[in-house]
């Protein structure tokens, strides 16, 4: 009973959890997203992206499954999102992840993602927002 | 004849009417609708005289006769505090008529662009745009005795404060391109003239304009006007130079009376080491050198976390700003600033303006914590 209210309160406290404001580019920061449908990896994701001037740059799980995004663009008219992932199953087999979505709630720090993510495993859809 | 001037008049003035004000600490068309004039008339309940905007509640009754309680939001406390006005110059039981543009989100608000007395038709909490006047002839600049300018005022003299920009937005090349105090683009085709943004860039600063700047941190959460925007701002700035520490400190009026260092001891970029020496800050870390009469300030380390100017453009944490003061008299501090931001700008880019000496006054004391959105 105890450790379900601890549970309780820890969940309330990350919900409540204050989003960093960002003005600038706008993938830029961490997100937490939703794979959905994918049995090879958690479907559950992190999701750490980065802009240097002149490239998305990111980490889908960092410090876990640690896959490196490549092909990641933003195309502003529609605030259009890509990006590809090459990663491993458990056997060591590759898996290369599609992702394709848009930006929606631009002006907000707590945006989000949405669109599908595909692979030769799979598809669905594929949502994040920003932490 | 006459009725084709006296609708051209009537046009001129509901224009004026519904011009955004000059002196607010936001573009008031974030949040009230210029093509929603809204007329009231009612009894005031309560004034809240407090930063960043005075309200006056104001209950009103509607068609089917019942009351409804309105918030007329003014100019902040200091600009109607200037204009000759105080906590006193209305009071619950008068009876107002009010003529404003109504909130965009439909609430009960409305800016009040006229407030009159009705016993009276007294009008009152107008204000006017203060510009102090320029000497017939100009003084030179205060200097120490090694003969390097004063950035600010003369010990043992009358007090002062840098005000009253010549311009209240960054325009790559001071092009003169429409838009209001606020940086509101008149025609928002005019976007891609402002600086040389990346696309990114640009679409969002596109998107900021069409929305308003209705998005605007400082606005929506009090964030501090990073940047040249703390120069843009209404409640002036006021340069404390520390020789004998080599830092120079920036007390920025506007926001929340946030001040800035600028280190002239040589070092680095760094600022407080076991402080805010490794982080993103607001203001960013700043280190300053003279180059004759120019005080050139290297700026660096900047968050992303507010707008760095009037208006929306964007930038990344790769932005450096290199400012340039020159006092060129006693009067005028001639502000020169070229942005580099490789993550939001295709090219380095420059834009300048003038402040002037508002002599014999303290700065102003605003503070935005109060906002009432």
């Amino acid at each position: 009973m105890r450790s379900l209210m601890v549970l309780t309160v820890l969940i309330g406290s990350l919900a409540a959890a204050p989003v960093a404001a960002q003005e600038g580019h706008p993938l830029k920061g961490s997100w937490l997203g939703t794979m959905a449908g994918n049995t090879v990896h958690n479907p559950d994701v992190v999701l750490v992206l980065d802009w240097d001037g002149k490239a998305i740059t990111g980490m889908i799980n960092p410090g876990t499954d640690n896959i490196a995004i490549r092909n990641a663009t933003l195309n502003p008219q529609g605030w259009v999102v890509h990006f590809e992932a090459d990663a491993k199953d458990a056997k060591g087999q590759a898996v290369t992840y599609v992702f394709d979505g848009r930006i929606e709630n631009l002006h907000v720090p707590n945006r989000g993602i949405v669109g599908t993510w595909k692979s030769q495993r799979g598809n669905g859809d594929f949502k994040a927002s920003r932490q | 004849m006459s009725t084709r001037i006296s609708r051209a008049f009537a046009t001129a003035i509901a224009a004026l009417l519904l011009a955004a004000p000059l002196t607010a600490h936001h573009e008031i068309l974030a949040k009230f609708d210029n093509t929603k004039p809204t007329s009231l008339t009612g009894v005031v309940t309560l004034v809240d005289w407090r930063n960043p905007h005075a309200h006056v509640f104001v209950n009103v009754r509607d068609a089917k006769g019942q009351f409804a309680n309105w918030a007329v939001e003014l100019e902040s406390p200091i600009d109607l505090q200037y204009s000759g006005w105080n906590r006193d110059s209305v009071r619950a039981g008068d009876n107002i008529r009010v003529d404003g543009i109504a909130a965009r989100d439909g609430s009960r608000q409305v800016w009040g662009n006229t407030v009159v007395i009705v016993a009276t038709g007294r009008r009152i909490l107008n204000v006017e745009a203060r510009v102090p006047p320029a000497p017939l002839t100009p003084r030179p600049a205060p200097r120490w005795p090694d003969k390097q300018p004063r950035l600010g005022s003369v010990p043992g003299g009358a007090e002062g404060y840098w005000a009253s920009p010549s311009r209240t937005v960054l325009v790559e090349n001071d092009a003169d391109i429409p838009m209001t105090t606020y940086g509101l683009l008149r025609n928002v085709a005019d976007a891609p003239k402002v600086a040389p943004m990346q696309a990114w860039a640009l679409q969002r600063y596109t998107e900021r304009q069409q929305r308003s700047l209705r998005d605007d941190p400082q606005f929506l959460h009090c964030k501090p006007p990073g940047g040249p925007r703390q120069f843009q701002l209404p409640y002036g700035v006021q340069f404390v130079e520390d020789r004998e520490r080599q830092r120079v400190f920036v007390l920025i009026g506007s926001g929340n009376n946030n001040f800035r260092i600028i280190y002239t001891d040589g070092r680095s970029h760094q600022g407080q080491v076991g402080g805010d020496d490794d982080n993103p800050l607001y203001y960013g870390r700043s280190v300053a050198r003279w180059e004759g009469e120019a005080f050139v300030v290297d700026t660096r380390g900047f968050n992303e976390d507010f707008w760095f100017t009037n208006g929306g453009l964007p930038h990344t944490e790769q932005l450096r700003l290199v400012e340039r003061f020159t006092r060129t008299d006693f009067d005028t501090m001639r502000y020169e600033v070229t942005v580099e931001d490789a993550g939001a700008y295709t090219r380095p880019w420059k834009s300048s303006s003038t402040l002037r000496w508002v002599a014999d006054e303290a700065m102003p004391r605003h503070l935005c914590q109060d906002n009432r959105p």
